[in-house]
């Protein structure tokens, strides 16, 4: 593996033999792949679900100036969702490395307990980090809850974390370094100016008087939205809030106090479009029930669980 | 093959390192106590585990389960048997319901007169079939820490499971776990060896793990890496700097175990030793490797794979470790680019408690119980050194480095304080805050480094339980329970006699108006707060519960003094007069416990016993006090012991509830003041007269730890 898109094009056509939707990025700021509707809300109620996504994902307290060879601002998640988890999802794990091009008689590759929480999206779930010669290459998560639902069935999220990959397997000591192109583009060229301008906007331009009142809109239009049954564009508000939490995060606009306030808010939106959005599934019959049928066997009625038994 | 051998081996995806052994032991417990139950017991138990699976070999299990007879009660022999004698319908359906004949009824006398009674026999079941019962229900209802569902809502476990062998003596023990059947069929590592093979038992399941070098158990496991580790670092011209809990880590995440050796730049030496050794550890797993108590620029760490042919392996581990390094150098630089005073206003915007205010206000506080600390204990010379200490002790949590590795938060400060030349016993006392942390830690140990570590301790305590928090169960979000111990290992090990409530109510004050409760309650939660760990320690030192009690009902909040009570407490016990002054000592209480306060009257003795008691009395008093105020808690109690005689003596001739009511009260009076003066020392109606009523005092106080 020589180049970022080389990984994206082999991962992207491993998942896709795989069954996956190859999805495309959402089109607004969010802070991982797991904010993508195809995956937060896809996660929830019964349907089966499989997708594989670039998700270029924006960590504002992260920006460096283009300055830092490891750290971004805004990064490339690889995210894969298998709904519900198959037993062999480790194994295909294991595939997908392959199909990267790691020759796995080679390396040593461990999974390590990492366990996952988004307290602005009420999710969490248990998994691991996947090590490769000692560094993180894999995020593997096993959902078990999302918008504050319980999920079953239960959803395996795979997440790799592109730059650091490509880096890690040409053992570059700068993200900067990196090709993009194979033999062409490096990541610098696509992408430094952006990491620049942003770093400088996240810490010295963005108003925060402006971003606290787009914050405040965002919230009024999800709730607006919601009372109009329109859960996806209530969730993309709700997006907005999250992204403009950060932002003024990073700014150091956002006391300690105000920081469990406000994360308490997005939560509230997170809950009521996952709430929302099982309820309009559910109006529909739940159509992608039957599609599974077509594929794979003993798809027994799998209702939504509840909030029993978790330990 | 073995009789009566069990091989039970569950497989799965990764479960986390420190859930392993755990998860294991119980399992194997669990196993044991049921069959034990069961009357199967097992000869012989062994187990092992991978990060993969967990394994629990039983043998000697018998083949079945002893057949069992019990007598069960029918009716009344009037309802069962009829005029002539004939069985009724009552002893037929009885006789049905119990499995015999009617013949084969007995009468039976009990205590509510004539019954019939039937031998129920029970034949015991193949072991196999018990196993086939218990085996699934103990596996799936462990109690792991966390547990997930998994596919369509499979679960709850600790991570998805993949496959069971379970085979009595040959014979698969047919199960099914989560909807994977048991079966003879395993495999050994993922990667390495990932062809599925059939065992027939425990000896060709070892065999072929062997084979497929994967090393089931852990203490071989860690055995084999530090004895690896140790001959590398020779190797490399040092000595590998031993870490007994990252070696227990590496040892759990790995099958097959190899070692992985690497280096990285020598300027990375600049950087202070525990935070090299802590970048190793946090983030690469790493040992370091030390010459002459130098750094050499080498690490050591696992893989799970047996070698590294390519050397990616290696370079791996060497390029993360290099960016690692590089942001701890990065870090450093920039925290040292100003002196450590200059960030006292950062601390003011740095939350301590929302309701306790900032770690400057924090600071403050500390400062000034640092001051009272010195007082008490009469460290004039400590104290400008001490409050200088506290003054810059919470600097470093505003550093990138204690952002990055909190664990660091202490050590740090006083690295950077120790680079600005400040004099030793103050950068001590900010490097050695926090200590103890756990359990098998020492105390901080020069006096400024004890003060400082008491106050900060002590503050937080007094600050949240100020705002009514104590912690209940499991939940103690401010680590109290720790901060306790630490206050009271400080004190203790120390041998500081301070009057710990005498530090919390001034602590209180200096709260000001910030705190919701009552300085008395405040005292009221704090001091048994501060007794439970005492008892949890000085348990854990081998006294008995008694003794403790006994001292604590009396002692105040001096906690060497408390302990010479117990220590005294503990020697005295031995001695046989000790007993029958315990057993007077619970007889006056008893005697005294509902008469109000009666005032004494040498003119009223009359018995000779009594005048003997009250002389020896007198005697006894002067002994204790001279005894007591050397704080020679034996003496005094030897004391005690030897008025033992009188006392008994005085039971046996006189009567104290004479009918004559002066006399009577005057005689009460009299055992009241024996009373008060025999439980100055520790209150000795505490003691357990009869040893095999004793508890542990380590299980009585919960056997905490943290």
């Amino acid at each position: 593996m020589r180049s970022l898109q080389e990984l994206i094009l082999r991962l992207s056509d491993f998942w896709a033999g795989e069954g996956c939707v190859l999805q495309q990025p959402y089109d607004l700021e969010v802070g991982a792949g797991t904010m993508h509707p195809d995956t937060f809300l896809r996660v929830l109620g019964p349907e089966p679900w499989r997708v594989a996504f670039v998700q270029p994902s924006r960590r504002p307290a992260d920006a460096r100036y283009g300055e830092n060879p490891f750290r971004l601002g805004k990064h490339l998640q690889l995210q894969v969702i298998l709904k519900p988890s198959p037993p062999d999802v480790q194994a295909l794990y294991v595939r997908s490395l392959e199909a990267m091009g790691v020759d796995l008689a080679l390396h040593d590759l461990r999974f390590e307990e990492d366990n996952w929480e988004a307290p602005t999206l009420g999710a969490w779930g248990l998994g691991w980090q996947v090590m490769l010669d000692g560094m993180e290459i894999t995020q593997f998560t096993y959902f078990q809850q999302a918008g504050g639902q319980e999920l079953d069935p239960v959803s395996a999220e795979i997440t790799y974390g592109l730059e650091r990959i490509t880096m890690f397997l040409g053992l570059a000591r700068s993200v900067y370094d990196v090709s993009w192109v194979p033999d062409g583009l490096g990541y610098g060229e696509v992408r430094h100016q952006d990491e620049l301008e942003f770093s400088k906007y996240y810490f010295e331009v963005a108003d925060v008087g402006f971003l606290q009142e787009r914050f405040a809109g965002h919230e009024r239009e999800s709730r607006r939205c919601l009372e109009a049954g329109l859960v996806l564009p209530a969730y993309e508000c709700a997006l907005k809030c999250s992204h403009l939490f950060n932002v003024l995060d990073s700014r150091g606009a956002v006391s300690v106090t105000e920081r469990v306030g406000l994360i308490k808010r997005i939560r509230r939106l997170a809950v009521a479009c996952a709430r929302e959005y099982v309820a309009s599934r559910e109006r529909l019959g739940f159509p992608l029930l039957d599609r599974s049928e077509d594929r794979a066997a003993g798809s027994s009625g799998a209702a939504p669980r509840g909030t029993d038994g978790q330990g | 093959m073995a009789k009566g051998e069990l091989l039970l081996e569950v497989r799965c995806e990764e479960i986390p390192a420190r859930m392993l052994e755990p998860g294991l032991r119980e399992l194997a417990t669990r196993l044991f106590e049921e069959l034990m139950a069961r009357r199967l017991p097992p000869r012989e138990v062994e187990t092992g585990f991978t990060p993969r699976r967990l394994t629990v070999v039983l043998r000697g299990l018998p083949a079945r389960e002893p057949d069992r007879e019990e007598e069960a009660l029918g009716p009344p022999a009037t309802a069962a048997f009829d005029a002539a004698g004939k069985p009724t319908r009552a002893a037929a359906g009885f006789a049905r319901r119990c499995g015999v004949g009617v013949e084969e009824l007995r009468r039976v006398r009990t205590e509510k007169g004539e019954y019939v009674a039937a031998v129920k026999k029970t034949e015991g079941r193949p072991t196999a079939a018990v196993l086939a019962e218990i085996v699934p229900r103990i596996l799936a209802g462990l109690s792991w820490p966390k547990t997930m569902r998994w596919g369509r809502g499979l679960g709850p476990w600790v991570r998805p499971v993949h496959g069971v062998v379970a085979l009595f003596d040959g014979e698969v023990v047919e199960f099914e776990l989560f909807g994977v059947a048991s079966g003879r069929s395993t495999s050994a590592h993922p990667l390495l060896s990932p062809k599925p093979f059939d065992v027939v038992g425990a000896a060709d399941y070892r065999r072929k793990l062997a084979r497929r070098r994967v090393v089931l158990r852990f203490e071989d496991r860690r055995k084999r890496l530090l004895e690896e580790m140790r001959k590398r670092a020779e190797a490399l011209g040092g000595r590998l700097v031993e870490d007994a809990e990252l070696a227990d880590r590496l040892a759990a995440v790995c099958a097959v175990p190899g070692v992985v050796e690497g280096a990285f730049e020598a300027e990375f030496l600049e950087l202070p030793r525990e935070v090299l050794t802590t970048t190793l550890r946090d983030h690469q797993s790493a040992l370091a490797i030390e010459r002459e108590g130098r750094l050499l620029p080498h690490f050591l760490t696992v893989m799970d794979r047996p070698d590294d042919p390519e050397g990616r392996v290696r370079a791996g581990n060497e390029w993360v470790v290099a960016a690692r390094l590089a942001d701890a150098r990065f870090f450093y630089r920039e925290d040292r680019g100003r002196p450590l005073a200059d960030r006292r206003p950062e601390l003011e915007r740095l939350t301590f408690h929302e309701k306790l205010g900032s770690y400057g206000d924090k600071t403050e506080r500390i400062e000034k119980i640092c001051e009272v600390l010195c007082d008490g204990l009469d460290w004039r010379a400590e104290k400008a050194a001490a409050v200088q200490a506290a003054g810059l002790a919470k600097l470093d949590l505003t550093t990138e480095m204690v952002k990055e590795f909190t664990s660091l938060q202490g050590v740090v400060g006083g690295i950077y304080a120790r680079e600005e030349g400040y004099p030793e016993e103050v950068w001590r006392a900010i490097y050695e805050q926090y200590l103890p942390a756990a359990a098998d830690d020492p105390i901080p140990r020069g006096r400024v480094s004890k003060v400082v570590a008491l106050a900060d301790r002590i503050d937080s305590l007094v600050g949240i339980f100020g705002l009514g928090l104590v912690p209940t169960g499991s939940k103690d979000p401010f680590g109290l329970r720790r901060a306790a111990q630490g206050v009271v290992r400080i004190a203790l090990e120390g041998n500081l006699g301070l009057d710990l409530d005498l530090i919390a109510a001034k602590a209180f004050q200096f709260y000001g108006d910030r705190l919701e409760l009552q300085g008395k309650k405040v005292l009221a939660a704090w001091r048994p707060f501060l007794f439970d760990r005492v008892r949890f320690l000085l348990g854990r030192e081998g006294f008995a519960y008694d003794e403790i009690e006994a001292a604590v009902a009396v002692g105040g909040t001096n906690l060497p003094d408390l302990r010479a009570r117990v220590e005294a407490l503990h020697r005295a016990r031995e001695e046989p007069a000790f007993l029958s002054v315990v057993l007077a000592a619970k007889r006056i209480a008893n005697i005294v416990k509902d008469s109000p306060e009666r005032s004494f009257d040498e003119s009223l003795l009359a018995e000779p016993a009594e005048i003997a008691l009250h002389k020896a009395f007198g005697s006894l008093k002067s002994g204790l006090e001279e005894a007591e105020s050397r704080a020679d808690y034996e003496s005094g109690l030897r004391e005690i012991a030897g008025f033992a005689e009188v006392l008994d003596r005085f039971f046996v001739e006189v009567l104290v509830m004479d009918e004559n009511r002066d006399l009577r009260r005057n005689r009460i009076a009299l055992l009241q003041s024996i009373e008060r003066v025999l439980s100055r020392t520790a209150r000795l109606t505490e003691m357990v007269v009869d040893r095999s009523e004793q508890r542990p005092a380590a299980e009585a106080a919960g056997g905490e730890e943290e």
